[in-house]
C-alpha cells in the first residue's frame, strides 16, 4: 500500500478506535497502537506517537483510566483500560458512527 | 506535574524499545530497526509537547517557556536589551507623560459634584479677549433663569491682609451665589458663608498654615481685610482646588488662597465676574443660552446705551480643556511619531538579529519545533523587551511628568493634576504591547519568508536575507520622514517663539523689576500725592536708571476717532496713567512730535503707534484733539512695545499722566524699575523705601519684566519644550537608525568592499558608494517628511505666531539641518568601510 493511499486519522476517529482497542480489556500503548494498525489493515495509518496526546485527551475527559502494571515480559508499563463513563461514550459514538456511514453509503449508491 | 505525566518519557522511550524488538523479529537489522521504530513514532519532542499540552493550559505552558527562554536570550546580549530598553523607554515615557497631561485636562471630569451639568456663561470682551459678565446680568439670571438648578459667579481679587505676622497681598476670589454648594466644597474647619454675608474670609489651607500657624482657635476671630474688619469663618481642606477657569493664571503664578463673599452692592454692580451654572437635569445648553438670550433681549429694551451682550455657553470641562485641546492632541500625535520612530529603530535592529540567529532557528526547527511556534518565541522575546521598555518608560514619565509642572505649571489648565492613574497605566501598557507587536512582527515576517534549511549550509554572515534589508531601508526612510515632520513643527514653534520674543533694542526686559501696589485713598489729591512721592523716592534710589508708575484701565466705547468710517464706531482702548518714567523705563521710543514734561498743560497725552494708526490713520495725530473719557490733546506718538503680552500686537494705548487718574479705589498700581545690578536685588530696598512711607501697604507680584513677559506665553514655552524634545528625540533615532543600517550593510558587503579594491576601486569610490547608499535613503525619507509636513503643520496653525505653517525658511532649515547630519553619519560609517585592509577583508570568508 502506497503512503498516498492512507488516509490521515481524523482526531476524534483515533479516540473512537482507542475507545474500541480498550473494549477488550487493558492495554500498554504500543499494544494498542499495533491493535490500530492491524484493526484497520493499515489503511488508516498514524504516526505512533500521535496516540499518546490523544491517550491523555481521554484521561482528561474521564473516559478511559491509567494503572502502572507488568507487562508479559516482567516490564513495568502504564496500562489503559475504559471505565464506565468510556464505554457509554463508545456506545454512542459507535451508534453515531454507523448512521453516518449508513447515510454516505446510501447517499453513493443512488448517485 | 500531573501523575499521568510522570512516567511519559519512560513510556515513550519503552514504546520504541517494543516497536524495535518487533522489528527485529520480522528481521531487521537492530540499527535499522531502531531507525523504523523511530520514524513510526515521528517527532518525539513534539509528541511530548502535545501530550503535556493535554493537560497545562497550552498557550500559558509554552508562554512560560518562551518568557523564560526569552529572559536569558535578552540577559545574553545586554548590549543589545540595554539599547532597546532605552530606546523604547524613552518613546513609551515621552507618550505617556503627554497621555498623563492629555488625561487630566482633557478626559478627567472635573472633581466636583455632577461635572457634566456645570457650564459657563460667558460674554466675550474683545477687548480684553475673555469672558465677562456684568455681576447685575448675573444676579438677573439667578433670579429669573429656570435652566439652571446651580448658578455661581466669581471674580479675582486681591486683598491686603494684616495679621500678626505683618501686611500681605492675598491672592484670592470673591465668590458669590451657590459657589460652596457647585464646588461640593466642605470646611475643613469652621464653617463657609453663605451666600448673603460680608466681610468673611475663608482660607485656603496652605495660607492657614502659612500665615495663621494652622491655629484652629482663630476660627471666628476677625482679621483686616483691605482696611476693613471681616471674620475668619473657616479653612478649606488640603486637596481643595479651583477648578474654575482663572483666567489671571499667566501673570499670576500662586495658588487661590482664600475666598471672599462677592459684594453685590449698588456701587459695585458693573463689576466683571465669571460665572458658572449647573443646569437642570434634562436642560441642554442650547435651551439654556435661548434662555438667557431672551432675559438679554429685555436689559437691551430698557437700556438701550447698553453694550450687546456676546454671550455663549458650554460645557465647563468644554470651557477649561478648549484652549488647551489643539496644542495637546498636537503634542499626542508627535508622541505618537517619537514612538514610531522608537519602534521602527527596533525593528531594525531585530531584523537584524534574525539574520545572524537563523542558524539557531534553523536548528530549534530541525530538533522539532514548528515554525509558528519560533515565530511565537520571537513575539515573546520583542513583547517581553517592550514591556521592559514600558516599565522603564513609566519611570522617565514620572520623571517628565514632576519636570513639565515644576518648569511650567501654569502652562496648561490643570497640568497640577497631572498623574500616574489607572487610565494612564492602561495606556501604557496598550503602548508597550502594541509596540511589541508591531516590531516583533517585521522579524517574524521575515523568518517566515526565508529558508530555514538553507540556513544551515550557509555561513550565518552572507545569509542576510534581502527582504529584511529592503524593509530596514524603508524603516529608516520611513523615520526620517516623521522626523523631517516633527523637526518642522518645532522648527516652526521655535520661529514663532524667536518673532514673539523679538525685542526693540535696549528693551532689555531681564533688569527691569516689576512690583504691585494696591494702596487707597481717601481723596484725589492724596492720591496724586503718594504716587509723586512714591515716584521720587523710586527714582532717587541708588542704583536705579528709571522707574515710573502704570495704572491702567480698559476703557471701551469710544467713538468718533478722524478715521472712522462712520459715526457710531466703536472702540476700546487701553487708558495708561503713567508716570513719564514708566515710558523710559519699557524703553518706548518717540516716534512723531514730542515728549510730556511737568509744565505741560494736563490735557497733553502720548499716543502709541496702534492708537494713532486706528484714531487717525495716515494723518499726523500731533496736535490733534482727542475725546476719550474727557477731551484730550495729543503731544505725540511713541512705539509699540510689547510689555505685558508677548503673543499679541500691543493694543491701542494711550499714556495719560498720572495726575489726571481719577479716584479708583484699590485698583493696582505697577511700579516698573529700570536697575542696573539684579532687579531682584533692589526689590528689597524698593520694599523699604514704600514700608517706610506706609507700613501697612502689602508689595506683591514682585518679579522681574521678563519673567513677566515668559509667563504670558507659558503655554506656548510648554508646547515648544514639549515638541522640540520630540523631535530632538525624533532626530537622534533617525540617525541612529540610518547609522546601524548602513553600518549593517557595509558589514555585510566587507568582503564585495575588499573585492573592489582588491581590484583597483579607490578608496573614495568605497566612501562615496556606501555614503550614496545611505543618502539615498535619507533623501527618500525627507521628500516624503517634507510632503507629509506640508500637509500635517496646517494642523499646528494656532499654534504658531507670525509664521506661516509652510514657512519656507524654516522647511529648508530643517532640510539644511537634517541632510547635514545624515551627511555627517553616513560619511563616518563610509569613512570606516574604507578603511578596509582589501586583504583582510578576503580573508573573512
Amino acid at each position: 500500500m502506497s503512503t498516498e493511499e492512507r488516509v490521515e486519522l481524523l482526531q476524534g476517529t483515533l479516540d473512537l478506535l482507542i475507545l474500541r482497542t480498550l473494549l477488550r480489556g487493558r492495554e500498554h500503548g504500543h499494544a494498542i497502537a499495533k491493535a490500530i494498525e492491524r484493526n484497520s489493515a493499515d489503511v488508516l495509518q498514524v504516526e505512533q506517537g500521535s496516540l499518546y496526546p490523544a491517550l491523555h485527551r481521554l484521561l482528561k475527559r474521564g473516559w478511559i483510566s491509567a494503572e502502572e502494571g507488568v507487562s508479559e515480559n516482567n516490564r513495568r508499563a502504564n496500562y489503559y483500560s475504559l471505565t464506565a463513563k468510556g464505554r457509554r461514550q463508545l456506545r454512542l459514538e459507535t451508534a453515531k458512527w454507523d448512521k453516518l456511514a449508513q447515510a454516505i453509503s446510501r447517499i453513493l449508491r443512488t448517485a | 506535574m500531573n501523575r499521568h505525566l510522570k512516567n511519559l518519557d519512560q513510556e515513550i522511550r519503552d514504546h520504541i524499545e517494543r516497536e524495535t524488538l518487533a522489528n527485529i523479529e520480522r528481521g531487521m537489522t537492530p540499527q535499522d530497526a531502531r531507525a523504523e521504530a523511530l520514524r513510526a513514532f515521528g517527532n518525539i519532542t513534539r509528541v511530548t509537547e502535545q501530550t503535556r499540552a493535554v493537560w497545562s493550559v497550552i498557550w500559558l505552558e509554552q508562554l512560560r517557556q518562551d518568557v523564560r527562554y526569552g529572559a536569558r536570550m535578552l540577559l545574553h546580549n545586554p548590549g543589545f536589551t540595554a539599547v532597546v530598553v532605552l530606546t523604547l523607554a524613552l518613546g513609551i515615557g515621552m507618550n505617556t507623560a503627554v497621555f498623563s497631561v492629555v488625561n487630566a485636562v482633557l478626559l478627567r471630569p472635573i472633581g466636583y459634584p455632577h461635572p457634566e451639568r456645570l457650564v459657563w456663561i460667558g460674554d466675550y470682551d474683545t477687548f480684553l479677549k475673555r469672558d465677562i459678565v456684568r455681576s447685575s446680568d448675573f444676579a438677573g439670571w439667578r433670579e429669573h433663569a429656570t435652566s439652571f438648578s446651580l448658578l455661581s459667579a466669581y471674580s479675582r481679587q486681591q486683598a491686603s491682609m494684616v495679621t500678626a505676622r505683618g501686611a500681605t497681598n492675598v491672592n484670592g476670589v470673591a465668590v458669590g451665589g451657590d459657589f460652596w454648594s457647585i464646588t461640593g466644597a466642605r470646611p475643613a474647619l469652621g464653617r463657609l458663608f453663605g451666600p448673603e454675608e460680608q466681610d468673611k474670609i475663608v482660607l485656603s489651607w496652605d495660607l492657614f498654615e502659612h500665615e495663621f500657624s494652622a491655629d484652629a482657635g482663630l476660627i471666628g476671630q476677625t482679621v483686616m481685610l483691605e482696611g476693613r474688619a471681616a471674620t475668619l469663618t473657616g479653612v478649606l481642606p488640603r486637596e481643595f482646588r479651583l477648578q474654575f477657569p482663572k483666567w489671571w493664571i499667566a501673570s499670576e503664578l500662586q495658588p487661590v488662597e482664600a475666598y471672599f463673599p462677592l459684594v453685590m452692592s449698588a456701587r459695585e454692580r458693573l463689576r466683571g465676574v465669571q460665572v458658572v451654572g449647573a443646569l437642570k437635569p434634562g436642560v441642554g445648553t442650547r435651551q439654556a443660552l435661548a434662555e438667557l438670550e431672551v432675559m438679554e433681549k429685555d436689559i437691551l429694551a430698557q437700556d438701550p446705551n447698553r453694550d450687546r451682550a456676546n454671550l455663549h455657553l458650554e460645557a465647563l470641562q468644554e470651557q477649561i480643556a478648549g484652549n488647551a485641546r489643539p496644542a495637546l492632541l498636537v503634542l499626542f500625535a508627535a508622541g505618537g511619531f517619537v514612538l514610531m520612530i522608537a519602534a521602527a529603530n527596533i525593528m531594525n535592529l531585530l531584523l537584524a538579529r534574525a539574520a545572524a540567529r537563523r542558524k539557531e532557528i534553523a536548528i530549534r526547527a530541525s530538533v522539532g519545533a514548528g515554525r509558528a511556534r519560533v515565530i511565537r518565541q520571537f513575539l515573546t522575546e520583542s513583547l517581553l523587551l517592550a514591556l521592559l521598555g514600558g516599565a522603564a518608560g513609566l519611570g522617565l514619565a514620572r520623571g517628565a511628568i514632576a519636570l513639565l509642572i515644576r518648569i511650567s505649571p501654569n502652562a496648561v489648565p490643570r497640568l497640577e493634576e497631572t498623574s500616574i492613574d489607572g487610565w494612564v497605566l492602561t495606556f501604557t501598557i496598550a503602548i508597550s504591547v502594541g509596540a511589541g507587536v508591531v516590531f516583533g512582527v517585521g522579524p517574524a515576517i521575515a523568518l517566515w519568508r526565508s529558508n530555514l534549511h538553507g540556513a544551515l549550509k550557509e555561513s550565518a554572515r552572507t545569509s542576510s536575507s534581502s527582504f529584511g534589508l529592503r524593509v530596514r531601508r524603508l524603516l529608516v526612510a520611513v523615520e526620517f520622514a516623521l522626523a523631517i515632520v516633527l523637526l518642522t513643527g518645532a522648527g516652526l514653534m521655535l520661529k514663532s517663539f524667536w518673532l514673539m520674543n523679538a525685542h526693540p533694542p535696549g528693551f532689555s526686559p531681564e533688569s527691569v523689576l516689576m512690583l504691585k501696589l494696591r494702596p487707597r485713598f481717601a481723596n484725589k489729591d492724596a492720591q496724586t500725592a503718594y504716587l509723586r512721592q512714591l515716584v521720587e523716592r523710586v527714582e532717587s534710589a541708588p542704583q536705579i536708571d528709571a522707574a515710573g508708575v502704570s495704572i491702567w484701565v480698559a476703557y471701551s466705547g469710544v467713538t468718533g476717532f478722524p478715521n472712522d468710517s462712520s459715526a457710531n464706531q466703536s472702540h476700546t482702548v487701553r487708558l495708561n496713567f503713567v508716570s513719564l518714567g514708566f515710558l523710559n523705563t519699557v524703553r518706548t521710543t518717540l516716534v512723531k512730535g514730542r515728549w510730556l514734561n511737568d509744565a505741560d498743560p494736563a490735557n497733553m497725552i502720548l499716543l502709541n503707534e496702534s492708537f494713532a494708526r486706528e484714531a487717525f490713520g495716515a494723518a499726523d495725530p500731533v496736535g490733534r484733539s482727542l475725546r476719550l473719557n474727557q477731551p484730550f490733546t495729543v503731544a505725540g506718538v511713541v512705539s509699540d512695545v510689547k510689555y505685558s503680552k508677548l503673543d499679541a500686537a500691543p493694543p491701542p494705548e494711550a499714556y495719560i499722566p498720572f495726575q489726571q487718574l481719577p479716584l479708583l479705589p484699590g485698583l493696582p498700581i505697577d511700579l516698573a524699575i529700570r536697575t542696573s545690578g539684579d532687579p531682584l536685588a533692589a526689590a528689597a530696598g524698593v520694599r523699604k523705601l514704600i514700608a517706610e512711607a506706609d507700613p501697612g501697604q502689602p508689595v506683591y507680584g514682585v518679579t522681574t519684566l521678563d519673567r513677566l513677559l515668559a509667563s504670558s506665553i507659558a503655554p506656548r514655552r510648554f508646547n515648544l519644550f514639549v515638541l522640540g524634545s520630540f523631535a530632538a528625540t525624533a532626530l537622534l533615532l533617525a540617525l541612529i537608525g540610518i547609522y546601524g543600517v548602513i553600518a549593517y550593510s557595509v558589514a555585510q558587503r566587507t568582503h564585495e568592499i575588499g573585492i573592489r579594491m582588491a581590484l583597483g576601486a579607490q578608496r573614495t569610490e568605497v566612501v562615496g558608494m556606501v555614503a550614496r547608499e545611505g543618502m539615498t535613503i535619507a533623501l527618500a525619507g525627507m521628500v516624503l517628511g517634507f510632503a507629509a509636513a506640508a500637509g500635517l503643520t496646517r494642523l499646528m496653525a494656532s499654534l504658531l505666531y507670525g509664521v506661516k505653517p509652510t514657512d519656507l525658511p524654516t522647511f529648508a532649515a530643517v532640510a539644511a539641518a537634517l541632510g547635514a547630519t545624515a551627511l555627517v553619519a553616513c560619511w563616518s560609517t563610509a569613512l570606516r568601510a574604507a578603511l578596509v585592509d582589501p586583504m583582510v577583508a578576503l580573508r573573512t570568508e
